[in-house]
């Protein structure tokens, strides 16, 4: 028997852990973390050690598919017929040049951050010139975590530095316990920051995994965490008087005078924003190097007009959110929200300095985190950017012990680094690729919509997708004069997890005349396909970006990577590499230049190694180029396949770049008072009605529909969504170890509190109905004292149908589903819809 | 005296993401005056294409949006030059690249 181990990446969910695979005699037998790989330190989760299972899955796809039964709909046969490759893509190429000349009818899904297939279907749809691109796949998670981060920390997203850490809120997140980048190496972390005597407090309506490690679990009413942000700022700031002054009135905009109407008080000859001078008591700009003093509290009059520092303004705006207000709004007690906040503003041990490698720091031990949680409602925004401003006011921004931005900042390969611009505030983000970053600052002219997905109406969202599924319902209304008429997809099953109301997203994909995509097995997006093209498993694939380490490794000083993965057995006969089925795409249609040119921009590709016009490569040709070109000649692919990966020390500048940013960091957000009066005059001009609520520059705590709803139309209860340590979004729930998992820790029931469901009559394990107003379904109750009591909890993303995953067939709840999908549920500053939901349980 | 041959240079631009909507053409020929930079071609299609064009493409006067990014004969001007990189007879590509990544 010949057996050899294959050091590869872990594909199983996007983290892209580093692993050991042993293949006996081309069979893959075997799954190990590599314990040279600083990702994951040798660790793996389960869903990486059942990923063998997905491997050898019966139900996979090996060969292009067409269908034959025209119509289609959620539980419509596509009654599939296998074709060859050169049918599948001559039809493909001929649908797609029929659109040739208005290539905005083309949409593409690009997420599977696996590999390169994301960053290929980008450049492929760039090239082919349409603005539908969508580059996430949830209908929440990311689309405020990232702008927020890249305009006041500078890099993808948001870790809490776990090496200094002694005082640690989660909030609506299960942070290196159940979820996030770089898991497998913030796990251990965490465990070891606990062992240590970090202070772990959970905030969130679920009592789940990072609950039950916490020193404190604080249920909270859902859609309320901006209230609790900012009772908590209301303690620190005008009961406590704990805020980091010398942070504030040097390294972010609390000192800008802010005049009336909201607006900086503006030097009249170079536009820049005024501050007011303590030292000497006179009005400079902010960027005078003769200022010493800049006042952040007070109230100065110039030239008869009344101004104020924004963080006076701050300080005055949190008073409105007293504890006992706030517990009113939250349900948490408010002698718990002050004991946090000032247990908070005292680990945070303002002042403080450490010594790193010679340099010395400020020391913040203490932060909050937040990710996909408060993002998912009404006004996901301000839920979050209130609990980033406890961590800006206490100056806790990427220093030890704070909250930290993940690769924000690097020096090798490349030096890549945040940086200032508009009134000196952190406008661009630091990123290793150089591709546009989602941003919120200073945000776009709105404008009458020409895309589908309104992201003119969006002016300071990076993402829009969500907004599809409205639109197509009646595109005249929002001025438009056409229809997305070809969809191409990744291989996630975004119709379940990218949208809400699945009836809305049904019609929404039957309005698609043409729908192809790739596939493992036949999801529920699959269903919708004419033609499927059948996709690779990780283990069996190349991909120069393997995994999300390049965007979210874990922070500090331990070293970073760079991996790419191959394959540790060959495809199935019938499936081809995906990279190499996207340039085929692209030079049958004309594009392949063009479609190199992005490519070799956004990979910075230098000569001799940028993709030459006229030529065709091989899928490791391309990797080959790529790895030579970043790491030197002698490093290509076969390198990589020998040593797996490069490891890349990080210095202390990279691992805590706070103070070495040349760029302030915002606390009063002025342009979202000039975006929301742009964008005014934009709706106004088309007839719409819109709500301007969220175009304020301090954040504000204001209800979802699911908070009101409750109250009305027999609906008791509101759910809400939970992640799960073992399930990474639907991909992977056809794994009979996975599904064993989840029968056996009661994954797929519904978490209900053990007193609402006395109230009800409903015991553990009974089948209760599950209504929303848009969705009935069936589901197991799982009565628990760990849930808030006017909560439902639903965790995974499961609830599937498609016969050609029998195995997670009829398993759990389709949490998306339940989600009403309209205007009134869609947060107008990011677009993430609403995941909270008016529900009622009953026998 | 220069001749109109020489006064004046052709350039192909070529338009690709939100931008080939907001135009309504996949490319254009257009002449300038020789000497002329990335910026003036700018100018001249702002001219020509108004508002949403404008609001699309920069993010205050000057300011390319992050998102939009312009080869002059392959080259990114971000390494030629900027906006005041000079046109000769090229051929100018405007990708207009969608905020990627997330969630
Ligand atoms: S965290 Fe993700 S990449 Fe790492 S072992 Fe688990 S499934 Fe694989």
């Amino acid at each position: 028997m010949e057996s050899n181990w294959v050091l590869t990446s872990c594909g199983m969910c996007y983290v892209g852990c580093g692993i050991r695979v042993r293949v006996d005699d081309g069979v893959v037998t075997g799954i190990e973390g590599d314990p040279n790989h600083p990702q994951n330190r040798g660790n793996m989760c389960a869903k990486g050690k059942a990923g063998l299972m997905n491997l050898y899955n019966p139900h996979r796809l090996k060969t292009p598919l067409k269908r034959t039964n025209p119509k289609k709909g959620l539980h419509e046969d596509p009654k599939w017929q296998e074709i060859s490759w050169e049918e599948a893509l001559s039809t493909i190429t001929e649908r797609l040049g029929a659109i040739r000349e208005d290539p905005k009818k083309l949409y593409v899904q690009a997420w599977e951050v696996i590999g390169d297939n994301f960053y290929w279907l980008l450049a492929l749809g760039s090239a082919f010139g349409t603005p539908h691109l969508m580059g996430n796949a949830s209908a929440t998670c990311g689309k405020v975590i990232h702008p927020v981060e890249f305009f006041s920390g500078g890099g993808f997203h948001q870790q809490p530095d776990l090496h200094y850490c002694k005082y640690l809120v989660l909030v609506g997140t299960q942070f290196a316990i159940a979820a996030r980048g770089a898991f497998n190496h913030i796990l251990r972390d965490m465990a070891e920051a606990r062992a240590r005597g970090m202070k772990l407090v959970v905030v969130d309506p679920v009592g789940g995994f990072a609950a039950s490690k916490a020193d404190e679990w604080v249920p909270i009413r859902p859609g309320t965490d901006s209230a609790f942000a900012l009772g908590m700022l209301h303690v620190l700031l005008n009961e406590a008087g704990i805020y980091d002054e010398k942070f504030l009135q040097h390294r972010t905009n609390a000192a800008y005078l802010v005049g009336p109407h909201g607006r900086y008080l503006r030097d009249p000859v170079s536009g820049k924003p005024l501050i007011y001078d303590a030292a000497d008591r006179s009005a400079k700009i902010f960027d005078d190097p003769a200022v010493k003093e800049p006042a952040i509290a007070g109230s100065y009059d110039f030239e008869g007009l009344k101004a104020r520092p924004s963080f006076e303004l701050l300080r005055e705006h949190v008073r409105q959110y007293p504890p006992e207000k706030v517990e009113e709004i939250t349900s948490v007690p408010a002698k718990t929200i002050r004991r946090i906040a000032r247990e908070f503003g005292e680990a945070v041990s303002i002042g403080a300095t450490m010594m790193l490698d010679g340099v010395e720091l400020p020391s913040r031990p203490a932060c909050v985190d937040w990710a996909k949680g408060p993002q998912g409602h009404k006004h996901g925004f301000h839920q979050s950017w209130a609990l980033k401003l406890i961590n800006i006011v206490t100056g806790a921004v990427n220093v030890p012990g704070g909250i930290l931005s993940t690769a924000a900042a690097g020096k090798r390969p490349f030096l890549w680094w945040p940086d200032g611009g508009t009134d000196g505030l952190l406008e661009d983000g630091g990123h290793i690729l150089p591709l546009p970053h989602p941003k919120a600052f200073p945000g776009r002219t709105p404008t009458r919509p020409i895309r589908m997905d309104l992201a003119e109406l969006f002016p300071l969202a990076p993402h829009f997708h969500t907004l599809l599924p409205i639109t197509s319902e009646d595109p005249a209304r929002w001025g438009l004069d056409y229809r997305i008429e070809v969809m191409l997809h990744a291989p996630t099953n975004s119709l379940l997890g990218s949208f809400g109301d699945i009836k809305m997203v049904e019609r929404f994909y039957q309005t698609i005349p043409f729908i192809f995509g790739f596939g493992i097995e036949i999801n529920e997006t699959n269903l919708f396909d004419d033609i499927v093209l059948p996709f690779p498993t990780y283990l069996e694939r190349y991909d120069f970006v393997a995994g999300t380490g390049l965007l979210i490794p874990h922070c500090g000083k331990d070293d970073w990577f760079w991996q790419v993965r191959q394959p540790a057995v060959k495809p199935p006969e019938g499936i081809r590499y995906p990279q190499e089925v996207i340039m085929e795409i692209a030079a049958r249609l004309g594009i392949l230049d063009d479609f190199y040119r992005l490519l070799n921009h956004a990979f910075r590709m230098k000569e001799p190694y940028t993709l030459e016009a006229g030529k065709r490569y091989s899928v490791t040709e391309v990797i080959d180029r790529m790895a030579r070109c970043w790491f030197g000649e002698e490093r290509g692919l076969e390198w990589f396949q020998e040593n797996g990966l490069v490891r890349i020390p990080r210095d202390v500048e990279e691992a805590y770049i706070g103070p070495f940013i040349h760029a302030r960091l915002p606390v009063y957000l002025e342009h979202f008072l000039q975006r929301g009066e742009e964008l005014k005059e934009v709706t106004d001009g088309m007839g719409l009605k819109w709500d301007f609520s969220d175009y304020v520059p301090l954040p504000e705590w204001l209800p979802c529909p699911a908070y009101d709803a409750v109250k009305r139309d027999g609906f008791d209860l509101i759910a809400v969504h939970f992640k799960f340590p073992y399930v990474y979004g639907s991909y992977g729930n056809d794994n009979p170890w996975i599904d064993e998992l989840c029968e056996k820790t009661g994954a797929y029931g519904v978490l209900i509190h053990s007193d609402v469901a006395k109230a009800k009559g409903i015991a553990d394990g009974d089948e209760v109905w599950l209504e929303s107003p848009v969705e009935k379904v069936r589901a197991k109750a799982k009565v628990t004292q760990c849930i808030h009591p006017q909560v439902v909890g639903i965790g995974g993303h499961f609830g599937h149908w498609a016969p050609g995953m029998p195995i997670a067939q009829g398993k759990g709840v389709n949490f998306n589903a339940l989600l009403p999908t309209e205007m009134e549920r869609i947060d107008k500053i990011s677009t993430a819809l609403d995941h909270c939901v008016e529900v009622r349980v009953y026998k | 005296m220069m001749t109109e041959e020489t006064s004046t240079v052709a350039v192909r631009v070529r338009f690709m993401g939100d931008l080939r909507a907001v135009i309504g053409k996949r490319d254009q020929t257009m002449t300038l005056p020789q000497g002329s930079t990335v910026g003036d071609l700018f100018a001249s299609l702002c001219r020509s294409y108004g508002e949403p064009f404008v609001s699309r493409v920069f993010s205050k006067a000057g300011a390319l949006q992050h998102y939009v990014v312009v080869f002059v004969n392959g080259k990114n001007i971000k390494e030629a030059g900027g906006l005041g990189t000079r046109l000769e007879e090229s051929e100018i590509e405007i990708v207009m690249l969608p905020m990627f990544e997330g969630g």
